[in-house]
């Protein structure tokens, strides 16, 4: 008996848990959902509301400034900071951020900015001249290794006498000066140690540092005072996500607002299939390449490089994998570059015949190593690549790295044979290529390839003082003609980069290094449902 | 009690040391350095020469060795490469959240081994003890990636009853039934093939038990099977299971690396993830080092509860 009472006992405290769990249980799936009205373009901006960005990958204060790295660091940078001035989405058309006017020297050998007069780092500190001094200054001397370390190396002198106009002098005349004042974030030097040690980031941008929870979120709120006026977001938070399927989920579910860093597939399905809004980061085009290592016996003759770029087929590559978000090429220019030429895309199409031909010539060829990253796309282009060479009688082996291992093969010129990658600053001025990507530096680069005639018209391309004028043009079209002959390496195709939002989020800017700023960003209807 | 406990001590130290020294050789020994993790794609040969120096990597590996030892023994965990912050700060907050979900794994895991056990003993027919052992079964093969993604698919996807990933975004402590929705789906992931492991422990346990002539003195007594096995048998069985459990716990641990992963959940495995594709040494050494450490603890521990239910164990141990 009293073990009868002891189980009716149980049963009754188990159903008043149950009924009070049904009565006060709070949805955690609710509570995480913004609203899902969708953004009316045109009419007033709605403001507040925390916008959830999911990105692949945590901040790393030790990589803060470099491209590539870790989209975090680029979105803080992009939203916590400012540059001095703001290239054009379509065009090299510099616009005016940070600096309202700037003259460039009849010799190009300097170069005077205005700067606004009303613009306060977060602390509340005035920004003034030396500001862009010390910037500068610190994007040089580390521990970060930023893509144009070596632009900014060559700037000798900065005259700030006048708080709000700043000189800069060059070594010589630098047709790439823009691309870095694009880039370089504006630094408050007395929280230099701060922002190394990834403690404090004070900028002059949009939105506030507020809080970061490493592998979890970063927050940044409103700042009230921006020169540019309040953003209509409250506050953006950053999660951090580790891979793009989790990404997929966690949009599906409303657990974020803006997914960046989905596959192309992912992408494709949410915004055909489920409703969500794609952007298209036209501007920050990067290219898929096979990259070849010219002093590998096999690959040092130019009629095999040249088998290998018939062989390939781009728009299978294109259309497959990257579901039309792009287009092919053999020269490294997205359309809108200055640099751009249709007819120069046309060398190189697939055509087994020639390609076989060239191998009949050469003779057989033995096994080559592929090398290729296990992150993103990468495996399933090795893969067809692979297919393609096959195609011609080139075996191929599959060498399978993470990002790190694929990294270091990069910068030490050790791939054995031939490697796929992505790279980007095409989508700069033309001549910053073959000066700070690695894979065409001009100095040292990873297919161990070395002509002075090509190193000759690098420097020609990027000591003119005018990017766009006949000189450089002809720079430029020496380069394309070096890339097109010795094929150190085998443009695949220009790629779209993609992010998709829900509905409800209106106007996304982005800048040429794939970094979304929020500063005109909304949400249709603030808060929660 | 004193002497079992000091005899296992020296054990433990020396596992810490040689599991050190191993994973700092071992570390060492993946391609790829951590200089090009933070230097980038574009990075030149003397940049990358110069992070290793102020990282200290150009050193020789002993005295690499000997001074992170140095450190750890001054309690002094270092500063993580690629965060660039205090190596305990990150397993601070990280420790906190794989300690919530391996403590709610366990809890299911407890409760499920429990209620499967009990009920193969207490309802000893043929149907139930075929079902019992398909359950079993496919909660110990299916692979916890399988589990988790199935589970997110339908609970936090199709029928959107709970979160698909992550944790908490106020935190734990602000509202218990959302955190408790959050941790459902990882918890049951990670508990659910450790808790059919322990299941079976404990079934085959209280079935060698039920053969004792103790029982058959209680059932000639007139006490009932629900009696026996709940009040004589079940206390008995449990210093074995005790055993399993320690190494169950363990097994939490490194079972919450692919769980964190699949759940985006910000804990010690995957900062230990990241902390191996960043190869940030002194992150991860510190880390493995630790989940080494929580080991041989439990071990530790499992040993003195399972000497303190079973007297024998203590006297050898004193004697």
């Amino acid at each position: 008996m009293p073990r009868h009472r002891g189980a009716r006992a149980a049963a009754v405290i188990v159903a008043i848990l149950l009924a009070l769990a049904a009565v006060g249980c709070e949805s955690a799936v609710s509570q995480q959902q913004n609203s899902t009205a969708p953004a009316a373009p045109g009419g007033p901006t709605p403001r507040g509301g925390d916008l959830r960005v999911g990105v692949l990958g945590d901040l790393s204060p030790k990589a803060f400034l470099q491209i590539g790295t870790g989209s975090m660091n680029g979105q803080v940078v992009a939203n916590s900071f400012d540059t001095l001035i703001r290239y054009a989405r379509d065009s090299l058309t510099v616009e005016p951020s940070l600096a309202t006017a700037w003259q460039l020297a009849p010799d190009g050998r300097s170069l005077a900015l205005d700067l606004r007069t009303d613009v306060t780092f977060h602390d509340g500190r005035p920004f003034v001249s030396s500001d862009v001094e010390n910037s500068i200054k610190a994007y040089l001397s580390g521990p970060w290794t930023p893509q144009f370390k070596r632009t900014a190396a060559a700037i000798t002198r900065f005259d700030t006498s006048d708080p709000h106009r700043v000189i800069l002098h060059f070594a010589h005349p630098l047709s790439n000066i823009f691309d870095l004042l694009d880039s370089a974030p504006v630094i408050d030097q007395n929280t230099l140690p701060e922002l190394k040690a990834g403690t404090a980031f004070n900028g002059t941008g949009p939105f506030r540092f507020d809080s970061w929870q490493p592998n979890s979120t970063v927050r940044l709120v409103r700042n009230e005072h921006y020169w540019g006026g309040a953003p209509a977001l409250e506050s953006v938070t950053f999660v951090v996500v580790r891979d793009d399927q989790s990404l997929f989920t966690r949009l599906r579910t409303g657990q974020i607002d803006v997914a960046d860093g989905l596959s192309y597939h992912d992408q494709q399905l949410v915004t055909q299939r489920y409703g969500f809004t794609g952007l298209t980061l036209t501007g920050a085009e990067s290219q898929e390449y096979v990259g070849i290592n010219v002093t590998n016996p096999a690959l040092s003759d130019v009629r095999v490089r040249r088998a290998i770029a018939y062989a390939i087929d781009r728009p299978r590559i294109i259309n497959d994998v990257f579901r039309g978000s792009g287009y092919t090429v053999n020269l490294p220019w997205p359309e809108w570059s200055p640099a751009y030429r249709p007819e120069a895309n046309t060398t190189y199409t697939r055509d087994l015949d020639k390609a076989r031909a060239l191998i009949t010539e050469t003779g057989p060829i033995p096994p080559l190593t592929l090398d290729y990253s296990t992150q993103g796309n990468d495996r399933v282009i090795a893969e067809i690549v692979q297919s393609n060479l096959g195609d011609v009688g080139i075996e191929v082996r599959l060498v399978p790295n993470d990002r790190t291992q694929q990294s270091s093969k990069l910068i030490g010129g050790k791939f054995e044979g031939l490697w796929l990658l992505q790279h980007a600053f095409a989508q700069f001025t033309p001549s910053t290529l073959a000066v700070s990507a690695y894979p065409f530096n001009a100095a040292k680069n990873s297919s161990n390839y070395s002509n002075p005639a090509y190193s000759a018209a690098a420097e020609a391309a990027w000591t003119v003082r005018d990017s766009s004028s006949p000189e450089a043009l002809a720079a430029y079209r020496e380069l394309d003609e070096a890339w097109l002959r010795d094929l150190f390496l085998v443009e695949i195709g220009v790629v779209l980069r993609q992010v998709a939002t829900a509905p409800s989020v209106g106007n996304i800017d982005w800048d040429r290094r794939n970094q979304l700023h929020f500063a005109g960003t909304y949400l249709a209807s603030e808060g929660k449902q | 009690m004193t002497g079992y406990l000091l005899r296992r001590i020296p054990t433990a130290i020396v596992v810490l040391a040689v599991a050190s020294i191993l994973i700092f050789a071992v570390l060492r020994l993946i391609p790829g350095g951590p200089e090009a993790a933070l230097a980038g794609p574009d990075a030149t040969a003397a940049e990358l020469a110069a992070i290793r120096h102020d990282l200290g990597l150009d050193q020789a590996f002993i005295t690499q060795y000997l001074a992170w030892v140095g450190d750890i023994l001054a309690l002094d965990l270092g500063t993580s490469y690629q965060v660039g912050g205090s190596i305990a700060d990150l397993i601070g907050f990280g420790l906190i959240n794989t300690l919530i979900l391996t403590v709610a794994a366990l809890i299911i895991a407890i409760l499920l081994a429990l209620a499967l056990a009990l009920t193969a003993v207490l309802f000893d027919n043929r149907f139930v003890a075929g079902l019992l052992t398909v359950v079993n079964a496919a909660a110990i093969a299916l692979p916890t990636f399988v589990v988790g993604t199935v589970l997110i698919l339908v609970f936090g996807v199709r029928l959107r009853l709970l979160p698909a990933g992550g944790i908490p975004p106020n935190g734990f402590t602000e509202s218990l039934q959302i955190s408790t929705q959050y941790l459902i789906l990882p918890a049951l992931t990670l508990g659910l093939p450790a808790g059919a492991m322990l299941a079976r422990f404990l079934t085959e346990s209280l079935r060698t038990e039920l053969q004792q002539p103790y029982v058959l003195t209680a059932r000639a007594l007139g006490a009932s099977r629900t009696d026996i096995v709940l009040k004589h048998a079940l206390r008995n069985a449990l210093p074995p299971t005790l055993t399993a459990l320690g190494i169950t716990v363990g097994a939490l641990l490194g079972g919450a690396v692919l769980v964190e992963s699949i759940f985006g959940w910000p804990g010690l495995g995957l900062l230990t993830e990241e902390g191996i594709f960043a190869r940030d040494y002194p992150l991860v050494q510190v880390l493995i080092l630790l989940s080494v450490a929580v080991f041989v603890i439990i071990q530790l521990l499992a040993d003195i509860v399972h000497a303190w239910l079973d007297p024998r164990i203590r006297l050898a141990g004193d004697r």
